[in-house]
């Protein structure tokens, strides 16, 4: 209820970052992505939203639901929001503290990784829609040119089968089974 | 609970302490003496200190900040570690004067700096939250306040005491409290912008500006404070090892806000001066909806040369961080800057494609190949594979850019494309093969009388002309292509002459003056373009001896006699115009070429001063 009362309520006062993010999350709210939920985590802080990913189909992911937290900072959409996986995944592209490390959510002047050309880094035109469904590709398709998590990326190369139970164990520990 | 539980157990020591020592000596004095004469009671006095110190900040957070957000509290104790261990190291360098007012000192001044670090975080949680209370305005001001005196109290202090006293750890406290006094101007500035943003309805479009530029000012001032500190430092005791952090992030963050001043206020002016507001039926035709801040276009709005458009506004506040296209992330800097070089380009090198490539950064290497390899930038250019890419090509190229309704087409063409070739021909006027891009869509409306300007402009803004004239290649190639076949035509007329000559000479009558009338020549040639655009292989005219000129020989018989001069000359020098095109410059051309060269530069520099809605109107008023 609050919800949707809100935007007339802040217009006059918010900022364009909130601005924005209350576009989005309506957006979001009216057709959400399939096996995507996102929204803010309590409506008096719209900076940090909470998302709930499910693994995609036909891979080792299925099945589970991830929660993941986004941070967004004062200025978006001019700097990319941070993601963090908030469950246990095992994943070469998601750091152990569950960071997602992807790039479309570096901002195109730092390089943490110093390969990614600019002209996949972040930019205003993209969203949170966007980059929840790069990280459901993510999970579709390990990338591990560029590991986060180096551990994972090993076994995931070397060892699928191994990378396969973990990853089942992941999906059953994220439904709480 | 844990810290309730150690709070308490130091008031109860101290009060032991206290009361131990009262009891044995029954009097104030002497049982003062005796506390500070037994090392166990003053370490238990420190420590109560020490947590008398933690009680009082929370007292203050308490009164100043209420609850901290989790993200305060991390910043915080990342920044507390940081400091403390630079503290650690200034120890080291004054052991000397090490004692327990000095520690008291720097704990003072740990203190206050969890004060200013947390003010700061909570301005800029102002950005985001989105009611913001009359009791956070009082408590923001008061804070600074307070902070910002006791930062004056002991840099005076500091100053004093280094006065009467010489140099002494007292000339670190003075520079770190005058840091920190920029940390509260800076705080109080962000403060006073949000505080004018949130008054407002809409988002403020001017703050990002004077933030930067307040960064930009603080981060000076931050600079030049370290760099006397550090020549201060290194000149009374040794190098400063524990302001090297701070100094490096401050040059860092000062180095960064140059720049973006810098680049942002390229871009910015770029984007006011070179690119056109979208009309109301650009913005009809798109979604109508501004991809950065997601919501409908009916402000002002901007259109990049790459045709996307945004709200000026949420542009220059991406232009503050980026200088690229948020859509296709085309460099707008690059861009422009390519475009201010071209004109300085001796012709020579014009007519080198390479350098002219950087222009369109996306642009395939084929481009000889036609326009298939045309880059999607351009929309409306009409995308037909042609087999002859010659005077198709040009008619194709020239269309597109008039963007005129095909109904008008047919005969503007005409008019349009011979404004290219004519002044090759007539030796009036030279234009440079490539010409800058600026130029091109200037050129029919300016540099030349005579061919009738193509009439409905209105649909097309002097951005898309100018993006469309921008691919250099084939226009240079059409217009060669032109030069070629109206070489052709040449040559096949001066066959006819030639005989035409001899005939006379035997009959005795006068042969043909060589006058020279530029306007009718103009027409001619003009006849002959129109020629050549309906027999598309004129070359064979030559080898036939020009069948096909045969009717404009008798029609114009007159035209061609009075021609005979400029056509002379224009056969002159056809042998260069092949491979090298700088041989037009002949010495006679060069003065009008001035001429023209004086004219068109200041068009341009009057085109660069107006904003791009002038430049619609001065077309219009040209037609």
């Amino acid at each position: 209820m609050i919800l949707f009362d809100l935007p007339t309520n802040t217009d006059v006062m918010a900022g364009s970052a909130l601005k924005r993010l209350l576009a989005e999350y309506k957006q979001l709210t009216l057709n959400p992505p399939e096996g995507i939920i996102a929204g803010p985590v309590d409506e008096e802080n719209f900076f940090e939203w909470e998302a709930l990913i499910m693994g995609p189909e036909d891979t080792c992911f299925e099945g589970g639901v991830f929660p993941a937290r986004l941070t967004f900072p004062s200025d978006y959409p001019l700097s990319p929001p941070k993601m963090k996986f908030t469950c246990d995944i095992f994943h070469p592209n998601i750091y152990s503290d569950g960071r997602v490390c992807i790039s479309i959510l570096h901002a195109p002047g730092d390089d943490p990784m110093g390969y990614e050309t600019s002209a996949e880094r972040w930019s205003p035109v993209q969203s949170v829609e966007k980059i929840l469904l790069s990280v459901v590709s993510m999970l579709a398709e390990p990338n591990d040119e560029s590991a986060a998590n180096v551990d994972a990326a090993k076994t995931w190369r070397d060892d699928r089968k191994k990378f396969l139970e973990i990853a089942e164990r992941t999906v059953r520990k994220s439904l709480g089974i | 609970m844990k810290a309730v539980l150690l709070t308490g157990v130091s008031f109860v020591l101290t009060s032991i302490v206290v009361g131990n020592a009262y009891y044995q000596k029954k009097q104030f004095y002497p049982s003062v003496v005796y506390i500070t004469k037994s090392n166990p009671s003053m370490a238990m006095l420190y420590i109560q200190a020490f947590v008398g110190v933690i009680l009082m900040g929370k007292l203050m957070r308490k009164i100043f900040f209420g609850q901290l957000r989790a993200a305060e509290m991390e910043h915080l104790i990342e920044r507390s570690w940081y400091a403390v261990t630079e503290t650690c190291l200034a120890f080291t360098v004054f052991r000397d004067d090490f004692s327990p007012r000095f520690v008291a000192l720097f704990t003072l001044l740990l203190f206050l700096k969890c004060f200013h670090w947390l003010a700061e975080d909570r301005v800029d949680y102002m950005e985001r939250s989105p009611v913001i209370s009359v009791k956070f305005h009082i408590r923001v001001l008061s804070l600074l306040g307070l902070l910002g005196m006791l930062d004056l109290y002991f840099i005076n202090d500091a100053y004093y005491s280094t006065l009467t006293k010489g140099a002494s750890v007292q000339l670190v406290f003075g520079f770190e409290y005058a840091v920190l006094l920029t940390v509260v101007w800076m705080t109080l500035m962000k403060y006073i912008l949000h505080s004018i943003d949130l008054q407002n309805e809409n988002p403020w479009e001017n703050k990002a500006v004077y933030l930067l530029y307040t960064e930009l000012i603080i981060g000076f001032i931050k600079v030049v404070l370290y760099i006397v500190f550090m020549a201060i430092m290194i000149k009374v005791h040794t190098f400063p090892l524990f302001a090297i952090r701070p100094m490096y992030l401050s040059l860092r963050g000062f180095k960064k806000a140059l720049h973006d001043v810098i680049m942002s206020r390229r871009a910015i002016q770029n984007m006011n001066t070179l690119y056109p507001d979208a009309t109301a039926e650009e913005l009809q035709a798109g979604d109508n909806v501004c991809i950065i801040c997601r919501e409908d276009m009916l402000a002002t709005c901007k259109k990049l040369p790459c045709n996307h458009i945004f709200h000026t506004s949420c542009l220059r506040s991406w232009f503050q961080r980026q200088q690229t296209c948020p859509t296709c992330r085309m460099d707008v800097l690059r861009m422009t800057r390519a475009e201010a070089a071209a004109p300085q380009q001796p012709p020579q090198q014009q007519q080198q494609p390479q350098p002219q490539q950087p222009q369109v950064p996306q642009m395939p290497q084929n481009l000889f190949q036609g326009f298939p390899g045309m880059p999607p930038m351009w929309p409306n250019m009409p995308q037909q594979p042609q087999a002859a890419p010659g005077t198709s090509g040009a008619s194709s190229t020239t269309t597109s850019a008039t963007a005129m309704p095909s109904s008008t087409a047919g005969t503007s063409t005409v008019g349009a494309t011979s404004t290219q070739p004519t002044p090759t021909t007539t030796g009036t006027t030279t234009v440079p093969p490539i010409v800058p891009p600026m130029l091109p869509f200037m050129m029919p409306y300016g540099s030349y009388a005579m061919p009738r300007p193509p009439r409905n402009l209105a649909g097309v803004s002097a951005e898309e002309l100018r993006a469309m004239e921008g691919q250099e290649r084939e226009n240079v190639e059409a217009r060669l292509q032109w030069l070629q076949d109206i070489q052709a035509l040449l040559d096949g007329a001066m066959v006819l002459i030639n005989q035409y000559n001899t005939v006379a000479t035997q009959t005795g009558i006068a042969g043909i003056s060589a006058a020279s009338f530029p306007l009718s020549q103009n027409k001619s040639d003009k006849k002959e373009e129109m020629k050549a655009d309906s027999s598309q292989n004129s070359s064979q005219h030559t080898n036939t001896q020009g069948p096909g000129l045969q009717p404009t020989d008798k029609t114009d018989r007159e035209d061609q006699k009075l021609d005979f001069s400029g056509l002379e000359g224009a056969t002159g020098f056809s042998p260069a115009k092949e491979e090298t095109i700088p041989a037009w410059e002949d010495p006679h051309e060069e003065e009008h070429n001035d001429e023209m060269h004086e004219v068109r530069k200041r068009r341009l520099q009057k085109f660069t001063q107006e904003n791009p809605s002038g430049v619609k109107t001065e077309h219009k008023s040209q037609d």
